[in-house]
């Protein structure tokens, strides 16, 4: 049998990179061990946080799922730096995450173009450095076009609770080692990361009430009228959990200290490199001595789920000391526990083995997305998956990549910084990483996206007229702004953008006092609003900003051939030889961003660029 | 663009006659090319001076090792600790242009070619041995004429405005990494920076900006120097002035008016100073054609001073001359001369004692203090501080842009109205420039910065 594109995993950039491909009219296979597990959270029940939520707008804007799953999905929404600027607003969401999985898998029922697989993938098979197809561990093989690899913790996954280690990709799940033999052996860079999740609680062995009238835990809600993710969600969101704040204390401190030597992270017994955003208790404890507490996050898994998980807890200690730990904590004294934190270390490919596309450049038509390229998260994952699958789909048929700038997306950064500077640690997504912050915002994602996406063929008819209709109706506003006058404080008549330029004038207020009308939908109000006010307030900064972007991109448009001879450029140092040679950038601006470069090499490759080199 | 897998060799020292010259060799094969022209038997020991002898092209089978050039001290230093980062010998000569030249020739058919102009920085720099500032100031200190603008060239190529630009980052970098964390981790519980204490920040470091572009703009006088021009209305002693200054009598001084009719120049070592001092036509209102022309120039030559010597003769009332001279010169940077102090002053002659300089072009009374007050007008104080400064026009840009975005994020941060991400768009903007300045993209060591700092992440 024979599909254009296999998809490996159906963890949340499978599902984005099948439905892509499906989408672009592709025969999609995909190949899961479980249908239980499709789009799976088996760490943090949430999608969305800085940078992470514009991830997730980008994704949608562009037509992929994740946005209308949160949607469909949340149980608590909250717009973080809402007392910031417009530009590092970020929605997060609860997800019940049982819905979420059951919402993404109906969703890829209803394509017909997808076929699932249950069943463990085994080997890749290539013929001439060209992948042809995919051979199962149970024996039977499909061919195809293009295939994409998306094996989250699984490859060579171990998991580590304590002393105890368990081959495994995630809880309760067997690891991949016939696949991860596979890609060995077709030479990619490897390395070794790790990662955790904190334990499971139960909800009935907490007496929330008392805790929060005791004053142990805070309380809290989501926002009152919630933002939604998706560009196309219209119904009104609302918030149906709560979840807890509470500090560590110093017997949490002592516990640790007591039982270091048995965790993994601290005796030895784990090699690979964890997430420093995102440390463990262990490192919070041992590594910044002086903070007297931490923040825990008490949060429900679903609606219907007795499992709480304890954000900010995640360890590897054995299971008695977790329990004793988790007892330590105010409020918690007779919090059980459903199953234990734990560390699991994986596999993955140096992803400078990549082109901009997510194609490897050993094997053509084999692509990676997600963990295996060294990324952590749900939505950093999901937004490789949309990548490949597009990318994947564009080259059975023999058509460019889609690529996306850094001044155009977070997507655009987070595949540029992957593929020019690897990975030293699990990647994750900050709004610190964008050059170009002020015009990358969550109002303005579809501006920027859903005309790519409907390029690709991935924005249908229904979402592209919603699209141009909220483009016209910015525009009449804005017009709408210069033609009507007001009177200012000092009497004078003035337009309602001049007036607006003022850091304290707010155009809320403005329209409650009905100083200017305008064309508003309900349901994309709030950031509608949002986007008139910044594109008035901080036209200087925008501006300035898009003439800075412009400058820099004047390397981006200098490209680079493949198999350029990096060492035969006279000047260049072994070790940035070597570098260049690693990474093959495909641009000039690529080359200047990668770690170890120099200006003056810069400066050489531009002169040689273009130019016939000696052999 | 050269190529840089071969050797290089050039006479290291500038041309004509002195005490000694040098001939520096660079690439792979120095050691090598050192070794066939050298007379001495045991090879070169790295970083030390050894004393040996110079030998030309062996002539003929009866004189196989060639006749002596010239004894000569022959240092080695090995890669990559080098000026250029590669194998360099240097010969110290005796400073005959002949000898060596003879020694290049020898060298070149020893296997070296003979290097371009500014190919050793350009080899220093792309080994990494040299940074932009540095390369930049090589060429600066071979063309400097006084020791001082030797001396400031000199303190940039020992990286020490590199070190200063570096320190002035480090605490701007600090309070972006704080801001950075504010936005990134606004649910962490902490607070990384309030507003007003990133104002106080930002305004430190913009005033710590404003102290190296004050250095800059007397780094600039030293390195490119200063234009005096003489002014004043005929016949009030310029030339005699100019003469005074300029310490020879290239000016013709006579009596009569309208003397000088073209600009005349020189260039002087002004304590330190290369300046240029202008004397100028006198003004006054002529149908002299070639006079004309003369005060035509004069005013030209007025509008590109870096400062003005307006000269007034005490001995005469004020004229109609000077009064326009003088109005239309209010706004310049410019010194009242009031000139003769050794004849009486007329009785219609009235000028405020504390503006401008009294002085006698003539007995030379009073020139100290006036040599005093052009230096401290062009360069903000009376003697030159021996620190570092900037002397490059670029570098002067780059910095006075740095600073204008920090003043812009510390007003930004002062409202409490703007947003944390558009008083950073102005920092991330100094920072680039001062990035420029070096010539260093730094790579991204914020995170790095911030997660080693705080315990951040749930």
């Amino acid at each position: 049998m024979r599909f254009d594109v296999i998809v490996i995993g159906a963890g949340h950039a499978g599902v984005e990179a099948a439905y892509a491909a499906a989408r672009l009219g592709c025969s999609v296979g995909l190949c899961t061990m479980s249908r239980d597990t499709v789009a799976h959270m088996p760490c943090n029940p949430a999608v969305g946080g800085t940078a992470k939520g514009h991830l997730v707008r980008e994704i949608d804007a562009l037509g992929g799922l994740m946005g209308r799953a949160i949607d469909a999905t949340g149980i608590q929404f909250k717009l973080l730096n809402r007392s910031r600027g417009p530009a590092v607003w970020s929605p997060r969401a609860q997800a019940d995450k049982r819905l979420y999985a059951a919402w993404v898998r109906a969703a890829l029922d209803r394509e017909p173009n997808v076929t699932w697989h249950v069943g463990k993938a085994g080997r890749i098979l290539v013929e001439h450095e060209r992948v042809t197809g995919l051979a199962m561990e149970e024996g039977e093989a499909y061919r195809c076009g293009a295939l994409v690899v998306t094996t989250g913790t699984f490859l060579n996954g171990l998991m580590h609770v304590g002393p105890e280690q368990r081959p495994a990709g995630r809880h309760g799940e067997p690891p991949s080692r016939e696949l991860a033999e596979s890609i060995k052996s077709c030479g990619f860079r490897a390395g070794r990361l790790k990662t955790g999740t904190p334990p499971r609680l139960h909800k009935d062995s907490i007496d929330f009430e008392r805790a929060v009238a005791a004053g142990l835990f805070t309380e809290e809600c989501g926002d009152a009228s919630p933002i939604p993710f998706s560009f196309s969600t219209t119904r009104a969101l609302c918030n149906q959990v709560r979840c807890w704040l509470l500090h560590t204390n110093d017997r949490v401190r002592d516990l640790v200290c007591a039982n270091i030597g048995r965790s993994p992270l601290y005796n030895g017994r784990i090699q690979g490199i964890g997430p420093r955003y995102c440390p463990s208790l262990e490192d919070k404890i041992m590594r910044f001595p002086d903070r007297e507490r931490h923040q825990i996050y008490l949060e429900p898994e679903g609606l219907d789920v007795d499992e709480i998980y304890v954000n900010g807890f995640s360890m590897s200690l054995p299971r008695d000391a977790q329990e004793q730990i988790v007892r330590a904590l105010p409020g918690l004294e007779h919090a059980s526990m459903m199953r234990p934190g734990y560390a699991v270390e994986y596999d993955f490919v140096q992803p400078t083995e990549l082109r901009s596309s997510l194609e490897t450049r050993r094997v053509d038509g084999l692509f990676f997305a997600g963990q295996i390229n060294g990324t952590s998260g749900y939505e950093e994952a999901a937004a490789q998956g949309i990548v490949a699958g597009v990318n994947a789909a564009r080259k059975t048929r023999g058509e460019p990549a889609m690529t996306l700038g850094r001044d155009q997306a977070y997507i655009g950064i987070l595949v540029d910084d992957l593929v020019t500077r690897g990975c030293l640690e699990p990647y994750r997504m900050f709004t610190s990483r964008a050059e170009h912050r002020l015009l990358l915002r969550i109002d303005n994602a579809d501006l920027r996206l859903t005309p790519v996406g409907r390029r690709m063929g991935l924005v249908d008819d229904a979402r592209w007229e919603r699209f141009e209709a909220r483009r016209g109706r910015h525009a009449r506003n804005m017009h709408a702004l210069d033609a009507t006058q007001v009177r200012s404080d000092r009497g004078q008549r003035l337009p309602v953008r001049t007036l607006l330029r003022q850091p304290d004038v707010r155009l809320e207020r403005l329209l409650e006092r009905g100083c200017v009308e305008l064309d508003l939908e309900p349901a994309t109000r709030a950031l509608d609003v949002a986007s008139l006010e910044n594109d008035v307030k901080y036209a200087g900064y925008v501006k300035q900003e898009a003439a800075h972007a412009e400058r820099l991109t004047r390397d981006e448009r200098r490209r680079i051939p493949d198999g350029f001879p990096f060492a035969r450029v006279p000047g260049l140092s072994r070790e940035i030889v070597q570098r260049l040679s690693e990474v093959q950038p495909e641009t000039l601006g690529q080359a200047s961003r990668i770690p170890g470069m120099t200006p003056a090499a810069v400066a050489v490759l531009g002169v040689f660029l273009g130019r016939s080199l000696s052999p | 663009m050269f190529s840089t897998d071969d050797s290089i060799v050039a006479i290291a020292t500038p041309p004509g006659r002195g005490g000694i010259g040098v001939v520096r060799v660079s690439g792979s094969s120095a050691l090598e090319i050192a070794r066939r022209l050298l007379e001495c038997r045991t090879p070169l020991e790295p970083r030390r001076a050894t004393y040996t002898r110079a030998r030309g092209l062996a002539s003929s089978a009866t004189a196989p090792c060639g006749d002596v050039l010239d004894e000569v001290v022959a240092t080695y230093f090995p890669a990559p600790h080098s000026y250029t980062g590669e194998h360099v010998v240097e010969i110290s000569a005796h400073g005959s242009p002949v000898v060596l030249e003879a020694i290049v020739q020898r060298a070149i058919t020893a296997g070296a070619r003979l290097a371009r102009p500014g190919e050793f920085t350009l080899r220093a720099f792309l080994n990494g041995k040299r940074d932009l500032v540095q390369a930049e100031a090589v060429g600066d200190l071979i063309a400097a004429a006084t020791p001082l603008q030797a001396r400031v060239a000199f303190d940039q190529l020992e990286g020490t405005l590199t070190a200063r630009i570096a320190a002035i980052d480090a605490q701007l970098f600090d309070l972006i990494a704080r801001l950075e964390a504010s936005l990134d981790f606004s649910d962490e519980g902490y607070h990384f920076v309030e507003p007003a204490e990133a104002a106080r920040a930002a305004a430190c470091v913009a005033g710590r900006v404003s102290e190296l572009l004050c250095d800059g703009r007397r780094g600039r006088m030293i390195r490119e120097g200063a234009t005096v021009v003489v002014a004043g209305r005929t016949n009030v002693g310029k030339s005699s002035l100019f003469n005074v200054l300029a310490g020879n009598e290239r000016a013709i001084v006579t009596d009569v008016a309208g003397t000088t009719r073209d600009l005349v120049t020189e260039r002087i070592d002004f304590d330190g100073l290369a300046l240029t001092i202008v004397d100028t036509a006198g003004w006054r209102e002529t149908r002299d054609v070639v006079e004309r022309e003369g005060v035509e120039r004069a005013v030209r030559a007025q509008e590109v001073a870096d400062l003005l010597l307006l000269v007034l003769d005490r001995s005469e009332p004020l004229t109609r001359d000077d009064e326009r001279l003088l109005a239309s010169t209010n706004d310049r940077a410019r010194i009242v001369v009031v000139n003769k102090s050794d004849c009486a002053a007329a009785t219609g002659f009235s000028w405020p004692n504390d503006d401008g300089v009294l002085v006698s072009a003539r007995t030379g009374a009073g020139i100290a203090a006036l040599r005093q007050a052009i230096q401290r007008a062009l360069t903000g104080s009376e003697a030159l501080r021996d620190t570092a400064a900037i002397s490059n026009t670029r570098h002067i840009a780059l910095l006075e842009e740095a600073r204008t975005r920090l003043t812009s994020a510390q007003r930004a941060a002062e409202t409490g109205h703007t947003p944390e991400e558009f008083v950073l768009a102005d920092l991330q903007a100094a920072r680039e420039c001062f990035d420029e300045v070096v010539g260093a993209r730094t790579p991204d060591d914020l995170l790095e910065h911030i997660f080693s700092t705080f315990c951040i992440g749930k």
